[in-house]
């Protein structure tokens, strides 16, 4: 069982990560846009 | 029935992304829609996972590994089909959403290749008693993998350069051509191969291959919000790229 919410857990956090790099990425586009406008 | 659902779904995906990137600023909000769907999709996945597929005779409780493991094939060769797709388009038409198209397919497919390198040897560990094997399916993934993360690489090192776009887009193009060999990758080894076939070929119970296929629906509809999501962001960073240029 533990193998199995391993995997899970890990699919989970990696998708997690990526998202969460999406969004502050976004944000400091944002904010640099904001002082070169 | 199970893969024309998710054939349905590739399709209906491509051409949302494709609508999408026509003008990404004004219509990422539709992706607000598709990121509810996918939201909707987990439980039920997870759900089929855990109380409607039935344990696997030999493997037991490890085989539940395979339902995560085999959806994100999916959007890894959607990942990397995209980003031959939107090459020949910019090489074509020159136009950037081509090339934003591109980039995004390759780094969310490299997420999602990472995802199968690192569960199947979750899996591989109490099954074959192994890590990892150097076998024809693990290795030939392996490789498209460095494959596409030299891709990224190349883009980071160049950003915002025509060359860079042009000489990308010729990578991915021929990139994809890597696909076929992992996907017939045991079939290639003629019996060598750790790995078990497609399971396509080897063919489910029911109640499995529809977990299965609720498995790769839910991944198309993340992997489509992700690209739409790394489509917008690069269509920020190449706005802000060109007013900081415009300053200098």
């Amino acid at each position: 069982m533990p193998w199995v919410i391993a995997a899970y857990a890990v699919t989970g956090a990696v998708l997690l990560a990526y998202t969460l790099y999406l969004h502050a990425a976004r944000s400091a586009a944002l904010r640099d846009q904001q002082r070169h406008s | 029935m199970v893969s024309a659902v998710v054939m349905l779904s590739v399709v209906g995906a491509l051409a949302w992304l494709l609508w999408v990137s026509r003008d990404v600023e004004r219509r990422i909000g539709s992706a607000r829609w598709v990121g509810a769907l996918a939201l909707v999709l987990i439980p039920i996945w997870l759900w089929l996972v855990a109380y409607y597929a039935p344990l696997e005779e030999i493997q037991g409780i490890f085989q539940k590994i395979f339902y995560v493991h085999i959806p994100a094939i999916i959007p890894t060769y959607f990942g990397f089909i995209l980003t031959a797709l939107g090459g020949i388009q910019y090489l074509r038409t020159r136009q950037e959403r081509w090339d934003q198209l591109a980039v995004s397919g390759a780094e969310v497919g490299v997420v999602f290749c990472t995802l199968m390198l690192v569960v199947g040897p979750i899996w591989a560990k109490p099954v074959w008693g192994l890590w990892w094997v150097w076998d024809a399916r693990l290795t030939t993934t392996l490789i498209l993998w460095f494959i596409y993360v030299a891709y990224l690489f190349l883009r980071s090192f160049a950003f915002g350069s025509d060359t860079a776009r042009t000489y990308t887009a010729v990578y991915g193009i021929v990139g994809v051509s890597a696909i076929p060999f992992v996907y017939y990758a045991v079939d290639l080894a003629h019996g060598a191969a750790m790995h078990p076939a497609n399971p396509a070929k080897e063919g489910l119970p029911p109640e499995m291959g529809q977990t299965v296929g609720v498995g790769m629906v839910t991944f198309i509809w993340i992997f489509a919000w992700l690209v739409a999501k790394r489509c917008e962001l690069g269509s920020l960073q190449a706005r802000v790229l060109a007013s900081r240029m415009g300053a200098a």
